[in-house]
């Protein structure tokens, strides 16, 4: 299990409250919420956060399982942030309130991931493209390639557990070649991940090309012109969810 | 456009080809396409046939107008594909690949096949109406709100289908669009396939193999050869010349001409025939056991099962295959051979001694037990062929003259030519690639060596010159083991087959031994022709032999 179980925010559909909101609603909810978490100083602010976040991974029908290992990935610099403010803050102040600020600050890094997390997790795609697409689209005008980048944005998220999969063989294949991965210093370590790495580029590279011509022989030539067979439809919900944001926002200032 | 549509529609071909050449960078070296000219009626369902490397699918992309010829010209409906307006091209010409992943844009069914009438810009109703109605002529309503990730392979093959369907086009044109699919998604498709060719749909199928199955509802067959067209005809005149031409013919086909040739009718007059019994070998190894393997049980993170329980020894110097539907263990137990996954519970034991799970011991077992993955021409990394053969036996300590050797061991085990030793992997065809694989494998002399699907996807020509190279390493006295869905190759190759079906171990011994087992557990779709045949016989003259060899069947067949 070099890369097998690791589930990096692919769509999980369960039907529920939040899956159905639309993308929109989600994408600018996550805004106010992050911007909202970032700042935060206090225990309290943070322990409200703590519960939202219960309340909405409770709502979305996920297990706790999978949100914890869709975030998996991002552990790592939750603990590298830790260690880090560990050594920085006991270097200055005492190891007791230098290991309490870098758990405080390591903790709210980690609420912010689950938010993060929870959007691909309960929005297809294709949906978090158009959601993408509709709020970037007034960068449109100053030349920014806003359905385009909502598009990559997409379409990456559809393959990363594809080639997640790819990896995993790849490496299997060189071990078996008797390749020695975790050996060695640093420089040897990366020349050592080279038989992984170039294998997987030349497959990215044929996939990225067949995709393009599978796309262009179904008709896409871009975001203009295209119609939806589920079109955006903000629902009083919708408007109710930022609502209820905004709200917990304020709250979350006030603690 | 439509009024002038309508006049064309009388005498002129659906597709017309005129003299198509198409060129790689340099002028005469690169062709892959050379003065190629045909046509295609409305309502045909034609068949293109070539091996790698004749050029199809370049014809492919410029049949779909994703490439422009160097020279000459494809007529739509009389109207030059380049000249063609794009929607109205997308809405004529509909298009299946050969790998679902690279087609399916979205990760929840309907919102896949709705891709390209929503590029079309119709409404909303439209789309979902011509969303409901592609996923009909697919058979998979049933799964219009699942996700793609729990899709089969053959479901997701079929998904494709309905994506270019939903464009509502008048043509299809498929590359190679069954190849990566089992037996049964084969069935599936060709079923889709025949439906819409009997409700007006025009078909174009590239293929480099001839598919008893596919060819039933074909009427006319091209043969591109070196990016020319060898041979055009009738389907039913090109049997008598496909083994001229370089094709092999299934097995059915040589003895529905069997049969025709001597009046028979299949089966009812073979119900009177005596036929001996074969011999049932019961197999009694001599060969000491590579790996006794006891009580091995695989759990993945979800508790499920991946292997349950598995008691079975494999024999030193023989071939193996193992047998069983995709998600059954196979791919698991044979990691769990090298180290890759590391034993959870229960035992394996290489020639007595407990198999390493550790440190230095792993690279040695590594170096004794060889790998090679499905597709493992995907894993191909280095410029030249000979560090590409290098790198196994340098990882397991070769140096100077062994490591020489050792690259020729490899090189001549495959049986490619030294000169290809200077060449980059990546410039080979796929046939060779695949062999430089195997053979980096090889170069480091496992004892033994596991291989999945080694013949996926290849020629007639390339497998079986991998089916000699396993029957000579075997020879050699390494075992070698092969994991397949191949009924036919574990059955006339192999001494030993394994069968596995959910995690669990079903049954193992020679393949005469396992053949009712095999029967059963497997789909007759999976079963060698001549298998089928002598199964359907047996139905009407139930003291007929099973067999799974066609020159038996013949030869059972007319001695009486």
């Amino acid at each position: 299990m070099y890369f097998t179980n690791v589930n990096l925010g692919q769509y999980v559909p369960t039907g529920s409250f939040i899956h159905r909101l639309d993308p929109r609603a989600k994408l600018f909810s996550l805004l106010l919420i992050i911007s909202s978490v970032f700042p935060s100083k206090g225990v309290l602010a943070l322990g409200f956060w703590v519960l939202v976040l219960a309340l909405a991974v409770k709502a979305s029908k996920i297990s706790w399982g999978i949100v914890l290992r869709a975030a998996r990935p991002v552990m790592f610099l939750v603990i590298f942030t830790f260690v880090f403010n560990v050594i920085a803050v006991s270097w200055s102040k005492s190891i007791t309130q230098g290991i309490f600020t870098s758990l405080f600050t390591a903790s709210r890094l980690l609420v912010l991931m689950l938010f993060a997390v929870l959007l691909p997790l309960t929005t297809a795609p294709l949906e978090l493209a158009d959601g993408l697409d509709a709020l970037l689209s007034p960068l449109g005008r100053f030349g920014f390639p806003a359905h385009e980048s909502a598009m990559m944005i997409g379409m990456a998220l559809r393959f990363i557990p594809l080639l997640m999969q790819e990896t995993d063989k790849i490496i299997r294949a060189q071990l078996s070649r008797g390749a020695r991965l975790d050996q060695g210093n640093i420089f040897q370590r990366v020349k050592a991940f080279l038989p992984v790495l170039i294998p997987l580029f030349i497959i990215i590279f044929r996939r990225a090309d067949e995709i393009a011509v599978a796309m262009e022989a179904r008709g896409y030539e871009g975001g203009a012109g295209r119609t939806r067979r589920k079109p955006l439809v903000w629902h009083w919900t919708d408007t109710l969810v930022i609502a209820v944001c905004v709200v917990l926002v304020v709250v979350s200032f006030a603690l | 456009m439509n009024a002038q549509k309508k006049d064309r529609n009388n005498d002129t071909p659906l597709i017309e080809v005129q003299s198509v050449t198409f060129t790689y960078g340099a002028k005469d070296t690169g062709r892959a396409l050379n003065g190629v000219s045909f046509f295609v009626d409305r309502g045909e369902r034609i068949a293109v046939l070539g091996h790698n490397g004749s050029g199809k699918s370049t014809l492919v992309k410029i049949l779909g107008g994703l490439q422009e010829p160097s020279e000459g010209v494809c007529l739509i409906n009389g109207v030059n594909i380049q000249e063609m307006d794009f929607k109205e091209l997308r809405r004529t010409i509909g298009m299946v690949f050969q790998d679902p992943e690279n087609q399916i844009v979205a990760a929840m069914v309907e919102d896949d096949a709705a891709f390209a009438p929503e590029n079309q810009g119709l409404p909303s109703r439209v789309i979902q109406e011509r969303v409901d109605s592609a996923l009909v002529r697919v058979n998979m309503t049933h799964k219009q709100d699942a996700a793609v990730s729990e899709l089969s392979g053959g479901e997701k093959q079929r998904l494709a289908l309905a994506g270019a369907l939903a464009a509502k086009i008048d043509c299809l044109i498929l590359d190679e669009a069954t190849a990566m699919l089992d037996p049964k998604g084969r069935l599936n498709i060709e079923q889709a396939l025949r439906e819409l060719h009997r409700a007006g749909m025009t078909i174009i199928q590239v293929t480099h193999q001839i598919e008893a199955e596919n060819f039933d509802d074909i009427q006319r067959v091209i043969v591109l050869s070196h990016g020319r067209i060898k041979w055009q005809g009738l389907t039913l005149d090109f049997w008598n010349k496909a083994e001229e031409l370089g094709f092999e013919l299934p097995d059915e086909f040589k003895f529905r001409r069997y049969c025709g040739d001597r009046g028979l009718n299949f089966p009812e007059d073979f119900a009177e025939i005596n036929a001996p019994l074969p011999q049932t070998e019961s197999y009694h190894p001599e060969a000491p056991a590579k790996f006794s393997i006891k009580g091995l049980s695989f759990r993945y993170t979800d508790k499920s099962y991946a292997l349950k329980d598995i008691d079975t020894e494999i024999f030193s110097g023989k071939w193996l295959s193992i047998i069983g539907r995709t998600g059954s263990g196979k791919s698991t137990l044979v990691q769990h051979l090298n180290a890759l996954y590391k034993i959870q519970e229960g035992k394996i034991l290489l020639e007595g001694q407990d198999l390493p799970q550790k440190g230095e011991e792993v690279h040695e077992l590594r170096q004794k037990v060889g790998l090679v993955f499905q597709h493992p021409e995907d894993q191909l990394f280095s410029p030249t062929v000979r560090e590409e053969l290098a790198f196994a036996p340098k990882n397991a300590g070769f140096k100077g003259k062994d490591l020489d050797e050792a690259i020729l061991y490899g090189l001549s085990c495959a049986g490619l030519p030294e000169e290809l030793l200077v060449r980059s992997p990546i410039a080979l065809s796929g046939g060779e690639r695949r062999l430089v694989a195997i053979a980096s494998v090889l170069s480091a002399r496992p004892e033994c060596v596991v291989l999945d699907e080694p013949l996926a996807g290849l020629d007639a020509s390339y497998q079986r010159k991998i089916l000699g190279m396993l029957g000579k390493l075997r020879d050699e006295g390494r075992t070698v083991i092969t994991v397949t869905h191949d009924l036919d190759m574990a059955l006339n190759f192999s001494d030993r087959i394994l069968i596995l079906r959910d995690a669990g171990k079903i049954q193992d011994g020679a393949p005469r031994e396992v053949l009712e087992t095999l029967m059963e557990s497997l789909d007759p779709e999976a079963w060698p022709d001549s298998l089928r045949i002598s199964a359907q016989i047996r139905k009407v003259n139930p003291t007929f032999p099973l067999l799974y060899n066609y020159q038996e069947l013949i030869s059972c067949i007319s001695r009486t």
